[in-house]
């Protein structure tokens, strides 16, 4: 008789023990990826996009816009920045936690359409990007040089939508802490990390 | 003394000749000029203009790829679906047009999965045939808050011309590099003509 209430007091215990235990533990990591994570609580940052630089290639007008178009709507599908700006947009001025985008073109090889199709092996369209996004005082936060390429089915245009897909992933990829630290050195001191005075 | 009279004669009927036959030629000359000089285009700024196009990408609130019209009055450019609200844009917000040509398979997807299907590779013979050339017609205009945009539309061929020279007439600047400051107007340079090669 003894030997069972112990018995049952023992499993009581284990349940107990069972029960609140590992919930302590998931919240705990809950917690941890909380703090570590971009997720919600990271500051959003507003990002503008300036227009493509073709550099010194014979870029079309048409593939340079449609890549900032292209990029404007691939960057707002990241939901990594609070807002996605234009070029020339005067909202930028009153933003206090604000990078810009630059993109120049390195390397452009013009395809054909036809030729993928009749050959398959040849007429791609390439394009070499350096995409950069810098801080308001010109401080370098994420340089990566960015390829898009249509091989085998599309137009010509395709190409800067798989470029600009690439680009923001890349952005995406780019590890949000370091981004934070670049820019917390280039506030002023009486900014915080989220730029609210 | 006759001999001289008559050699006289001969040399004053000669002049007269020349001067006669210069001043047809002199005549003729001014009036091929004035045939080449082709009347300045008079578009009447509030008169409808239309043309069928497909808005490749750009246009706020309009899907891409989609077939449309395209029309101008009373200074605003327009792009209406059949059924859906049409965008709009002011010409007065227009900063630069570009003109270029592109060509392209036909047919769409039917079209690629039949060529797939085809035995012996026929399919790429028909690719060869089976593409067109079109215009395509790049717009950067500015919105309300001074953010740039790009708009580009596929045209039939010939058509883009017609739109260009309209667009013109109704003040649109034309291929304005930002480099020559905006006083000088410099030709677009050529879209992606590789087809043609």
């Amino acid at each position: 008789m003894k030997t069972s209430k112990r018995k049952l007091w023992f499993i009581w215990a284990a349940a107990i023990v069972a029960m609140v235990v590992p919930g302590q533990v998931l919240s705990q990591t809950a917690a941890v990826k909380s703090s570590n994570g971009s997720g919600g609580s990271a500051p959003q940052w507003t990002v503008q996009v300036e227009k493509v630089d073709s550099g010194h290639l014979d870029l079309a007008h048409s593939f340079q816009l449609a890549i900032y178009e292209n990029l404007l709507e691939e960057l707002n599908k990241t939901k990594k920045f609070k807002a996605v700006l234009r070029e020339g947009d005067r909202k930028a001025s009153e933003v206090p936690s604000l990078l810009l985008l630059k993109t120049t073109v390195v390397k452009y090889t013009p395809g054909s359409e036809t030729r993928r199709a009749v050959t398959t092996v040849s007429g791609a369209t390439k394009l070499t990007v350096r995409t950069q996004l810098l801080t308001r005082g010109g401080k370098i936060v994420v340089d990566r040089t960015v390829n898009g390429n249509v091989r085998f089915f599309g137009s010509n245009l395709r190409a800067t939508h798989n470029l600009a897909r690439n680009i923001a992933s890349a952005i995406k990829k780019a590890n949000v802490a370091t981004v934070q630290a670049s820019y917390r050195d280039t506030q002023p001191p009486n900014l915080n990390a989220d730029g609210a005075q | 003394m006759n001999r001289l009279f008559a050699l006289r004669n001969h040399e004053a009927g000669s002049i007269v000749g020349q001067a006669l036959i210069s001043l047809w030629a002199l005549s003729l000359c001014c009036s091929v000029g004035a045939f080449a000089q082709k009347p300045a285009p008079t578009v009447n700024a509030n008169a409808l203009f239309r043309v069928e196009v497909t808005h490749l990408l750009g246009l706020p609130n309009t899907k891409s790829n989609c077939n449309g019209t395209l029309s101008i009055q009373d200074k605003v450019l327009q792009f209406q679906q059949k059924g859906k609200p049409g965008a709009q844009v002011s010409m007065a917000s227009i900063r630069n047009l570009f003109l270029g040509e592109e060509s392209k398979q036909v047919g769409g997807l039917p079209m690629k999965l039949g060529k797939a299907a085809a035995p012996y590779g026929g399919g790429r013979v028909v690719s060869l045939f089976a593409h067109k050339k079109y215009d395509t017609l790049t717009l950067e205009y500015v919105d309300s808050d001074g953010g740039v945009h790009g708009a580009i539309f596929q045209l039939p061929k010939g058509q883009g011309e017609m739109l260009k020279d309209e667009l013109l007439a109704r003040g649109v600047p034309w291929g304005v590099s930002p480099d020559s400051g905006g006083d000088q107007p410099t030709k677009s340079t050529a879209e992606v003509t590789r087809e043609n090669k």
